[in-house]
């Protein structure tokens, strides 16, 4: 029996955890490379996330039943804001998901109603795709709950390993992030169950460079359990340090169209 | 069967009792051999410990005896199991005990057909029989009494009645008359006399009371384990 | 005559006697009571996962009772499949199952949401019995639903109230629609009452995008303990992509509850009646030492010591068939009483769930024959193993000591 609410996160997300995933460098303790992984992940993120920024994503999810294409626009502030809307299909147009912090909440225009995501139900997909809502809302939180380790540095490559610390309650057993040195970009984030098996991969691709930063403009989650499905998140458009404020994300803007 | 003589009835030869009491052996009986007819009235005379009791569970296959044998009706009983020792003494011996021992639960007249009802006799004929023994022992009418509701000398008759109701060939009693005044015990003798006479019932008892010895036709003396005389006597 | 003397020799001691009587008397009417109730437990815990939720049968494509595989779905028209309509069945009941969120206010919860034909579903399970609030749902009713007691607390939610329900439809998209409370159900198993909302099928088929689809139709039979010999009758005719399970299968471990109730039944029985074998045992020992000189005098009449073994057995199974029939009567009596009327302790302990059945916060007792057997047949065992010592005590005395003794 699972259960397969929806889940609305928004696809900067991924973007997010990402980021947060290697925040968790600059509090590593292995002091050789310390220095190293603070400076890379600081870089990165920098690449990434303005201090906040305005896009338009499409988002195609592909499971053995149906496949799907979704036209979305995001907005995001920090790391603990972020709005996003459904522009196509008509059916579910105008359907939005709102994080404040830790909490999720979603618009439905046909009932006219918000609705929050419960914490029991954070582990669910969203909007049928391959990616909870744990992704989002635990990502800022992966540098509390996990040791990072640079376990390889090749020409091209880090490879940084991710074990969750022992008291953490976390969903993952490992997880292990390639970044590519120049331009300095991810490139793979792999996730372990807690018996230490490959479950779910997420690939960068499609590298460009808007304006002053180098960031993969394709995204695509590879849940491995269930072979032939896959998500890709794909920006058309995006522009960072627009000028947004708290008072954006909240739940009347949820509503508003 | 038949090696023995057609018309002894009981035959005891050498017969030795021996109990142990503690690390201690009593000497009950002695080297005893007698040997009953039918239609015997005999008496086992001696006083108390002389053996008599010994003697009489000797003969109705109640003990066995410590070396010598026992024929009765040419049943070697120290050969025979405990159930062909039942079933030896259901149809061969009747015994009448010193305190009666009627079983208190049951009427007079359950008593007295305990042991047809054992022989499996058909409840009518039991009664019959019943009925027909009281009337001879002079107690009809004392039938569905229970054992507490009559006199001594009553109880010892229904005592009789259970001992011959079967038609035993012997009768075994032990001082029968031991806890009957005088005249009660008058009155069994000559009952005991009767029956002998009539039926030809063997009967053997014990008693260390002259006046009822004096009334056997045939007097066996025992001391101390030992027979010291054997006497008939015509009366 | 032997069953006279038996007899009468038992009131030979009459307080004695009465009082083995009345020790065997409580031991076998306790037993029955107990086991009674033993039996309501067990018939509470076997509806409850069954008339509450399940049903007796169960007709679904195989594997979907594991996996709840939101495509794992069949025709309705599968209902009207000749083999369904064995006499044996005494209801059909649709369903088209979903897990989404119920939506009130602030609050949310995950909920399993059944989509029903209120009237089939009422031959199945009892569901519409244990409306607490407002009413159960009607063949007319579209955007409605009835829910649990815990859920309803939880939501803060009363009959009349329009709830939100969310889901992922079948072909991916989000399911949300605005569902009215008719009514409150309240079985007593927390997960139902915390979980689980009905609403009508039709309403749930076009929410998820599969018309005239149905995950399982659940069935109830006319005797549930012979429900797994009929589904594999019907399995063997069923000529289809589904199959059917029956209870024992869909909660294996209620079918270990079975076995496990047969031990405790024994073991209960068995704890009862050791005390009180022991009694008959002391009774009888005594009893035969008594009467040391009366067996002595039977022996020397030629009673067989094998007839004297008998005589003390069956003086002993005379006092158990006695005490079986009082005990009986009384054991029925409280069992009758315990059935019709019983205790309710709601106000102290709260339902219990375990192995998928509830069992509810009363003592209910239903009869049982096996409830009265048991008893029975163990009482006359032990009385016979309890007075055979002393049967063989008097069946091998030695006559001659046995008179001897004053
Ligand atoms: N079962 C027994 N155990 C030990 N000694 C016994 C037993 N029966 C009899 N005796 C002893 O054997 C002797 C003979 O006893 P018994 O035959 O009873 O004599 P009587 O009947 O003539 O009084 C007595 O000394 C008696 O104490
Ligand atoms: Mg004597």
């Amino acid at each position: 029996m699972h259960i397969n609410p929806l889940f609305f996160i928004p696809k900067p997300v991924l973007f997010l955890i990402f980021f947060s995933v290697l925040s968790v460098c600059k509090i590593v303790k292995d002091e050789a490379w310390a220095l190293d992984l603070k400076a890379l992940v600081r870089d990165v993120e920098q690449q990434y996330m303005g201090e906040s920024s305005v896009s338009q994503t499409h988002m195609q999810v592909s499971t053995k039943n149906w496949q799907r294409n979704l036209e979305m626009q995001a907005w995001s502030l920090g790391r603990d804001f972020f709005l996003i809307r459904i522009i196509e299909p008509a059916k579910e147009r105008d359907i939005a998901t709102l994080k404040r912090n830790r909490e999720v909440w979603n618009y439905l225009p046909k009932v006219d109603r918000i609705i929050k995501v419960p914490p029991s139900m954070m582990g669910g997909s969203w909007m049928g795709s391959h990616i909870t809502n744990d992704d989002l809302v635990k990502a800022n939180h992966i540098d509390e709950d996990y040791t990072l380790r640079l376990i390889e540095e090749t020409e091209l490559h880090f490879l940084i390993e991710c074990l969750p610390k022992t008291d953490a309650a976390v969903v993952w057993g490992k997880i292990i992030y390639k970044v590519r040195k120049q331009p300095k970009v991810p490139e793979l984030i792999a996730y372990f169950d807690e018996s230490m098996q490959k479950v779910r991969e997420i690939y960068f691709d499609d590298v460009q460079t808007i304006g002053e930063r180098t960031i993969p403009l394709k995204l695509t989650v590879l849940p491995l359990d269930k072979p032939g499905e896959k998500t890709i998140l794909f920006y058309r458009e995006i522009n960072y340090d627009v000028s947004l404020d708290e008072h954006f994300f909240t739940l009347r803007s949820l509503k508003q169209r | 069967m038949g090696q023995i003589s057609f018309m002894s009835l009981i035959e005891l030869h050498n017969i030795t009792k021996i109990y142990r009491v503690g690390s201690q052996k009593v000497v009950a009986l002695k080297n005893l051999s007698l040997v009953f007819e039918r239609g015997d009235f005999a008496v086992l005379a001696g006083p108390s410990g002389s053996g008599k009791t010994t003697a009489l569970n000797m003969i109705g296959g109640l003990d066995r005896p410590t070396s010598g044998q026992v024929l009765v009706n040419d049943l070697d009983l120290g050969k025979a199991n405990l159930k062909r020792l039942a079933d030896f003494r259901l149809h061969n011996i009747g015994f009448i005990f010193q305190s009666y021992n009627l079983i208190p639960v049951l009427t007079a007249a359950e008593n007295a057909e305990f042991t047809l009802m054992l022989q499996k006799t058909p409840r009518h004929q039991r009664r019959e029989r019943v009925l027909s023994l009281f009337a001879d022992l002079g107690i009809s009418g004392l039938e569905d009494r229970l054992p507490k509701d009559l006199s001594g000398g009553q109880q010892q008759r229904v005592a009789i009645a259970r001992a011959i109701a079967a038609n035993p060939r012997v009768i075994l009693a032990d001082e029968p008359t031991a806890n009957l005044d005088s005249n009660t015990a008058e009155d069994l003798l000559s009952l005991m006399r009767q029956l002998n006479n009539s039926h030809g019932t063997t009967f053997v008892f014990s008693s260390h009371d002259d006046k009822v010895i004096r009334r056997a036709k045939r007097i066996i003396r025992l001391e101390d384990g030992l027979m010291v005389s054997d006497n008939s006597q015509n009366l | 005559m032997l069953f006279g003397l038996a007899y009468q020799n038992l009131w030979r001691n009459r307080r004695r006697t009465l009082l083995t009587m009345s020790a065997m008397v409580v031991s076998v009417s306790l037993l029955i009571l107990a086991l009674g109730i033993f039996s309501g437990m067990f018939k509470d815990m076997l509806a409850s996962a069954t008339e509450q939720y399940y049903g007796h049968l169960v007709m679904a494509k195989p594997d979907y009772h594991q996996r709840r595989d939101l495509y794992a779905t069949l025709p309705d028209t599968i209902l009207t499949l000749p083999t369904l309509q064995n006499p044996e069945i005494l209801g059909r009941a649709p369903r088209l199952r979903s897990f989404g969120l119920v939506s009130w206010g602030q609050t949310s919860q995950p909920v399993e949401l059944l989509g029903i034909q209120p009237l089939a579903e009422a031959t199945v399970t009892s569901l519409h019995d244990q409306i607490v609030k407002g009413r159960f749902l009607e063949e007319t009713d579209k955007n409605c639903l009835i829910i649990g007691w815990g859920l309803a607390e939880k939501l803060n939610v009363r009959p009349g109230d329009a709830v939100v329900f969310v889901t992922q439809a079948a072909d991916g998209s989000i399911g949300n629609d605005l569902l009215t409370i008719t009514g409150i159900f309240r079985t007593g198993d927390r997960r139902h009452d915390n979980n689980l909302v009905l609403a009508p099928l039709t309403w749930l088929q076009n929410l998820l995008v599969l018309p005239g689809r149905i995950h399982e139709v659940s069935m109830r039979i006319h005797n549930p303990m012979t429900a797994s010999v009929l589904a594999s009758r019907i399995n063997a005719e069923l000529n289809t992509e589904a199959t059917i399970l029956d209870w024992g299968e869909l909660l294996p471990e209620m079918r270990e509850v079975i076995s496990a109730y047969d031990v405790s039944r024994m073991i209960v029985v068995i704890i009862l009646y050791l005390a009180t074998g022991l009694g008959i045992l002391n009774t009888f020992f005594m009893s035969v030492m008594e009467r040391t000189r009366e067996f002595g005098i039977l022996l020397a009449q030629g009673m067989r010591p094998w007839l004297i073994r008998q005589l003390v057995l069956l003086e002993a199974m005379i006092l158990a068939i006695m005490s079986l029939i009082i005990g009986m009567f009384l054991g029925g009596l409280m069992t009758f009483y315990m059935d019709q009327v019983g205790i309710d302790l709601s106000k102290y302990i709260t339902p219990v769930t375990y192995a998928g059945g509830t069992i509810l916060p009363r003592l209910h007792a239903v009869f049982d024959l096996g409830n009265f057997l048991t008893p029975a047949i163990v009482l006359l065992m032990v009385s016979l193993a309890a007075s055979y010592l002393p049967a063989n005590r008097a069946a091998k005395l030695n006559p001659v000591v046995a008179i001897r003794e004053e």
